[in-house]
């Protein structure tokens, strides 16, 4: 099995690395417009539909910083396709390496439990759990912006701090009350 | 004027949407230039259909000209009521020679012969399509022209696309079509729908299609800005397959809007969990429908996107390639 792994490259000066996963290939691609003009560091964007990456390019490809899955809440394919693409990650990226993204939250025809499954992937794997709005392009910038925060964290550039220990910070948990018998 | 032609004159303005009722009534010509004047299409429809059932009378136009505006109406908006299509095969030797007044000719005589007291219109129109009204009476009553059936055919095409046909009358039409374009047969083409123009362009594919090459993409470009050469796609390649691989099947562009398409099985039931339904030895009797505002270009995006596997199993790609929006699947031929 061809698992991506987080250190098996060398990192290059002032880098940063971001892989977007998602099924659809829709709201990857205005993220990449707006994460790409960022000035301070220069982010590499990769943009897949699902893992594993093909071989062919392995050579080419840098080494990848954060991976994150775009999930649209309203299609179930959506949400399977990204638990098949988890299996091809090499464990060492769930130290903070890996970060879920979900759009599509308040629309009518999400699936009930949908939210809640994801929600406990996003616990039991110790990733934090964005919500992202994917119409409008101040949507795309708010998201993008989150996203730096945390990539410049896992490539490094951030000192006295390592995606580990941002990761225990921004990790998705339970709600406490999720468990308990609702009252309606 | 007769109540028959008067009633016969209201329900057809009523049909008109008022938007379109002063250009067709122009394009119909049968108004003097003060008549049309006086018209005020401001008011209400029950009062122009007052109106112009008096100017009518005033004219003295009879059922002919009505129906001539029915055609004209009709001509210009072709998607409503439900189409369907027939193909015409085996032709005879000169088949290809008939041509217009020949064709009036024949399909006059034929139809009068079959049945007597029928009313025939056949009209040109601007894109080389003949439209046929018909309007059907028996032996004893004159022709009905509230149930009008309307015919449309491309001479030295095989294909007839009906509306509003009674089952009654279905095999004299059929006859009278078949000896006029000099065929020894009509059948059923197996597509039907509401947009008359979508069925013409897919049969006669008036889409833009395309051919499989050898070298598909152009050279790429070399000037991409910096900010676009840092983002990239990983599995570009298998992307392009699938769309390059969709847009063989469905075409590219616009695509003609097909709104429905009908999967008949008869297949036996094929589930390994459940016992009691595979059991038995009838095939398994389920009609499946897909529909959309445009079932074409939905369809060549769930290839393009992956959603349906490429290359595109025949049971999709028989709708553009073979023509036909029914199909009946039983379990030794895929399409019968």
């Amino acid at each position: 099995m061809s698992l991506l792994k987080p250190f098996s490259k060398l990192p290059d000066l002032n880098t940063a690395n971001i892989l977007l996963v998602e099924n659809e290939e829709q709201f990857q691609q205005n993220l990449a417009n707006t994460l790409v003009e960022e000035t301070a560091v220069t982010v590499n964007v990769r943009l897949a539909k699902s893992l594993p990456l093909p071989m062919e390019n392995d050579e080419s490809r840098p080494r990848i910083d954060l991976v994150v899955f775009i999930i649209n809440l309203t299609s179930d394919k959506s949400f399977e396709s990204a638990k098949a693409s988890l299996k091809y990650l090499d464990p060492g990226y769930f130290l903070g390496k890996v970060c879920f993204m979900a759009t599509n939250a308040r629309h009518a025809s999400v699936r009930t439990g949908c939210l809640d499954a994801l929600r406990q992937l996003a616990v039991s794997l110790h990733c934090p759990l964005l919500f992202a709005e994917d119409q409008t392009p101040e949507g795309a910038t708010s998201s993008a912006r989150r996203l730096l925060t945390i990539l410049k964290v896992a490539s490094g550039l951030i000192p006295n701090t390592t995606a580990l220990y941002l990761s225990n910070l921004t990790r998705c948990t339970m709600p406490p009350d999720i468990d308990q018998p609702s009252f309606d | 004027m007769d109540n028959s032609v008067k009633h016969l004159l209201q329900r057809l303005i009523r049909r008109i949407p008022a938007s379109m009722l002063k250009s067709t009534l122009d394009k119909w010509g049968r108004l003097t230039a003060e008549n049309r004047k006086s018209l005020d299409f401001t008011q209400s429809k029950w009062t122009i259909a007052q109106e112009l059932v008096s100017i009518c009378e005033e004219s003295e136009l009879t059922v002919k000209h009505i129906t001539e505006l029915e055609m004209i109406y009709i001509t210009e908006n072709p998607n409503q009521g439900m189409w369907h299509t027939f193909q015409l095969v085996d032709p005879e030797d000169d088949a290809h020679s008939v041509e217009l007044m020949q064709f009036k000719e024949q399909f006059k005589s034929h139809l009068s012969e079959l049945k007597r007291n029928v009313s025939v219109k056949i009209k040109k129109h601007t894109d080389e399509a003949v439209w046929i009204r018909v309007a059907w009476g028996d032996g004893l009553s004159r022709p009905n022209h509230l149930k009008a059936t309307y015919v449309v055919h491309y001479l030295q095409t095989p294909y007839v696309f009906v509306n509003a046909l009674s089952s009654k009358h279905k095999p004299l039409l059929l006859q009278a079509l078949t000896l006029s374009t000099k065929h020894q047969q009509i059948k059923a083409a197996n597509l039907s729908g509401q947009k008359l123009t979508a069925l013409r362009d897919l049969l006669m594919r008036q889409y833009q299609q395309v051919f499989p090459t050898k070298y598909p993409s152009p050279l790429p470009e070399s000037d991409q800005s910096i900010s676009k050469l840092r983002i990239e796609k990983v599995q570009a390649e298998a992307s392009a397959n699938r769309h390059r691989m969709a847009g063989e099947t469905f075409g590219d562009g616009t695509l003609p809007a097909l709104q429905s398409a009908v999967f008949q099985l008869e297949t036996k039931f094929k589930d390994p969990t459940n016992e009691a339904m595979t059991q038995r030895d009838e095939p398994f009797i389920c009609s499946v429908k897909f529909s959309s505002s445009n079932l074409l270009e939905s369809l060549r995006h769930c290839a393009a996107s992956g959603i349906a596997s490429t290359p595109v199993t025949p049971l999709l790609s028989s709708i553009p390639l073979k023509g036909r929006n029914y199909f009946v699947i039983t379990d030794n031929v895929p399409t019968a």
